[in-house]
């Protein structure tokens, strides 16, 4: 591994995240060709959590932008303060300032109420990391003009003229998949993506993330989340879960799984009810223990 | 920025200077491999992949691997195809860094390609259709029993029940409302900004609202609906389908396809339905007939290029037994999926309980299509009503 991927690599591990190559090496490139870095994968794989890392890791500020249908710009970008606006006017009627004056006054950045893409924009000191998370959720025509402004990073605002990036972002992008992406959004950015981990990766994850646990207790928490992950489930636990789940057995003191503590726990790692009965039905018949044991 | 620009100087590796011509072709050699296998590529994702190989170790397979895939690969299902292009390309780069020699770059012979591409196409094959994208839509069984009544065993008393749900259709189309804003004289939202603004010229006072309203955002719709043979007892009443879509709603193209592609949008537009099948019967020829929906997609694509965009969605209504190459109609399929909004296949044999989607055509086609749905009563359009937004 090149010197600079190996620091990224051991950031991020210091940041106690278990990344592998293809994160250390995509973080790297995004950092070095000024590009977006669009993560794809289910739900619960840390997609988010390269951008929290990633802040911590160069010591930049992490402006995160939530997506969900009907974002719109006043909501991503930035809203003037009407109500402040308001009260500047009335402030001002006594005075002798004509309605330019008063105009150029409440239309000035004091009044501005900066959005996460204009606050990424803005951002005076150094560049910050922008997370844009789930831009599946959002719209086309958002994504459309999201990519405007991925391009040149700069805003134009009417009343005030055109503000450009002091310094370039380092973006982040996560998308579940519940539309298509537009090839144009994919082109500008470099792609990843991350699967549910291996066995060995999701062990050491939940080593490093879950204190109080066991050598046994933690390789079979793994294991079973392993097996789960085959079953025909409407929602596949992610990591997010695997870690809940080990959190909640290291509260209650567990030093292993039995089928007792695997059905009293459960709702920790399956949210459906669907889910809940068909694992239930499985581990009745034992077959999930034979199951996770072949996998050690 | 920080890394941009400055980088690539920062670290000139002595024998990459020397080779950097090679190396530069090499990246674009492979670029374009990539591209003939349907990987969209530009000249500057080129540009990229040559700027990235300066800031990873080269000697190194695996970054080697990594770095390109991050750069020139945009999902997830061209990762199988990149896998086997990287081995058959880069095979000289040593695997582990302790390379015996430079790397040699100028290696790609590609004798070994036509079969390694044609595999990772069956396998992307799979694999969206295993994610099943398909989505299936059950009939409803609560209509009444005209509902349930398969179009093919219709009579012409019931057609104006096509007409009123083709209505509801278009309106529903039209009424989905966009994100962009746009003032109105009255009743709408309070529009902040602008009684802001008008509040200044009577010192701060609102005395008058301004509002606004969202706009209409402009989907358009093209229909190409299977004409052929097989097709002959849905057609009439797809027809009248279409018919109605095309007298409610202003953005829409319609085509029908044997054999060959015909616009019939205008024979369509003016006067009664009767008089629009007496246009149809003078203008187009080869109803009936044997199907190529691959070539007449592509037709299509390549006639009207600036027809179909993100804003539109197209709806191709056909049974899916094409007498054309599957391949064909797979890659005009995936030509128009990437264009247009949405992509929505409506096949009236679907509504029967044990049909399933085996013929060839159908076959080539699932992987490519937002939305299968059945088409062939009227709780079934009724059903799309649903569907058909962007």
């Amino acid at each position: 591994m090149r010197a600079e991927v190996r620091k990224i690599h051991d950031l991020m591990e210091r940041e106690a995240y278990v990344a592998d190559p293809a994160v250390a090496t995509s973080v790297y490139l995004a950092i070095e060709l000024g590009k977006p870095l669009l993560v794809e994968g289910p739900a619960g794989v840390g997609k988010t959590e390269i951008a929290k890392v990633l802040s911590r890791a160069l010591g930049a500020d992490l402006i995160r932008l939530q997506c969900y249908e009907g974002l719109d710009a006043t909501t991503a970008l930035y809203e003037w303060n009407y109500p402040r606006q308001m009260l500047r006017i009335r402030l001002e009627e006594g005075t002798s300032l004509s309605i330019e004056e008063k105009e150029a006054s409440i239309f000035s950045e004091e009044f501005l109420l900066k959005r996460p893409l204009l606050q990424a924009i803005t951002h005076a000191e150094h560049a910050p990391v922008l997370l844009i998370d789930e831009i599946d959720r959002a719209d086309e025509e958002f994504e459309a003009f999201l990519l405007e402004i991925l391009s040149d990073f700069q805003i134009t605002i009417p009343e005030i003229g055109t503000l450009r990036a002091l310094h370039r972002p380092y973006v982040v992008l996560t998308s579940n998949r519940t539309r298509p992406l537009s090839d144009a959004l994919r082109r500008r950015c470099l792609f990843l993506w991350i699967d549910y981990p291996s066995f060995d990766k999701e062990l050491r994850i939940v080593r490093s993330k879950v204190d109080g646990l066991n050598d046994e207790l933690a390789a079979q928490i793994t294991g079973l989340l392993q097996t789960l992950r085959k079953l025909p489930l409407t929602k596949v636990p992610g990591v997010a879960e695997t870690l809940d789940w080990a959190r909640a057995l290291a509260t209650l003191h567990a030093s292993h799984l039995d089928a007792e503590t695997v059905r009293e726990t459960l709702g920790c790692i399956l949210k459906e009810e669907a889910d809940l009965r068909r694992v239930e039905r499985e581990l009745e018949a034992g077959r999930l223990e034979q199951m996770s044991q072949v996998l050690q | 920025m920080t890394g941009t620009g400055g980088a690539p100087e920062a670290h000139p590796a002595p024998e990459l200077a020397r080779q950097s011509g090679d190396l530069v072709e090499a990246v674009l050699r492979f670029c374009r491999a990539l591209r003939d296998r349907g990987v969209l590529l530009t000249p500057a994702d080129a540009v990229d992949a040559a700027r990235a190989l300066r800031v990873i170790d080269i000697t190194r397979r695996d970054e080697l691997y990594l770095a390109l895939r991050a750069v020139l690969i945009g999902r997830v299902e061209e990762y199988p195809l990149f896998d086997s292009l990287f081995d058959d390309f880069w095979r000289d780069v040593a695997a582990d860094g302790e390379g015996t020699g430079p790397p040699g770059w100028v290696a790609p012979s590609l004798p070994g390609v036509q079969s390694s591409s044609g595999l990772a196409l069956q396998r992307w094959g799979d694999e969206v259709s295993g994610e099943g994208e398909l989505v299936g839509m059950p009939t409803f069984g609560d209509q009444e029993a005209v509902a349930e009544k398969d179009f093919s065993t219709f009579g012409s008393g019931e057609l104006a029940e096509i007409e009123r749900l083709a209505a509801r259709l278009a309106r529903r189309l039209t009424a989905r409302p966009s994100r962009r804003w746009r003032a109105v004289p009255r009743r709408g939202r309070i529009d902040p900004r602008r009684t802001t603004r008008r509040a200044l010229r009577t010192r701060g006072d609102v005395v008058e609202l301004s509002f606004r309203k969202r706009k209409p955002r402009r989907t358009s719709l093209v229909l190409v609906c299977d004409v052929s043979g097989s097709m002959d007892l849905y057609s009439r009443f797809l027809l009248q389908f279409l018919y109605a879509l095309q007298n409610h709603f202003t953005r829409v193209e319609t085509f029908v396809f044997s054999t060959r592609l015909a616009r019939i949008t205008d024979q369509l537009e003016e006067g009664s339905y009767r008089a629009a099948l007496r246009r149809l019967a003078r203008d187009v020829q080869g109803w009936s007939g044997g199907t190529r929906i691959g070539e007449s997609l592509r037709s299509l694509l390549e006639g009207w290029p600036r027809l179909i965009d993100h804003r539109s969605v197209a709806v191709i209504l056909s049974d899916g037994w094409d007498t054309g190459d599957p391949a064909l109609l797979s890659e005009a399929l995936r030509a128009l999926r990437r264009r247009a909004g949405r992509v929505i296949w409506l096949n009236p044999l679907l509504g029967s309980p044990d049909y399933q989607p085996l013929t060839r055509g159908m076959q080539a086609a699932l992987p490519h299509v937002d939305v299968f749905a059945p088409v062939h009563n009227l709780a079934s359009l009724e059903a799309l009503v649903g569907h058909l937004s962007l």
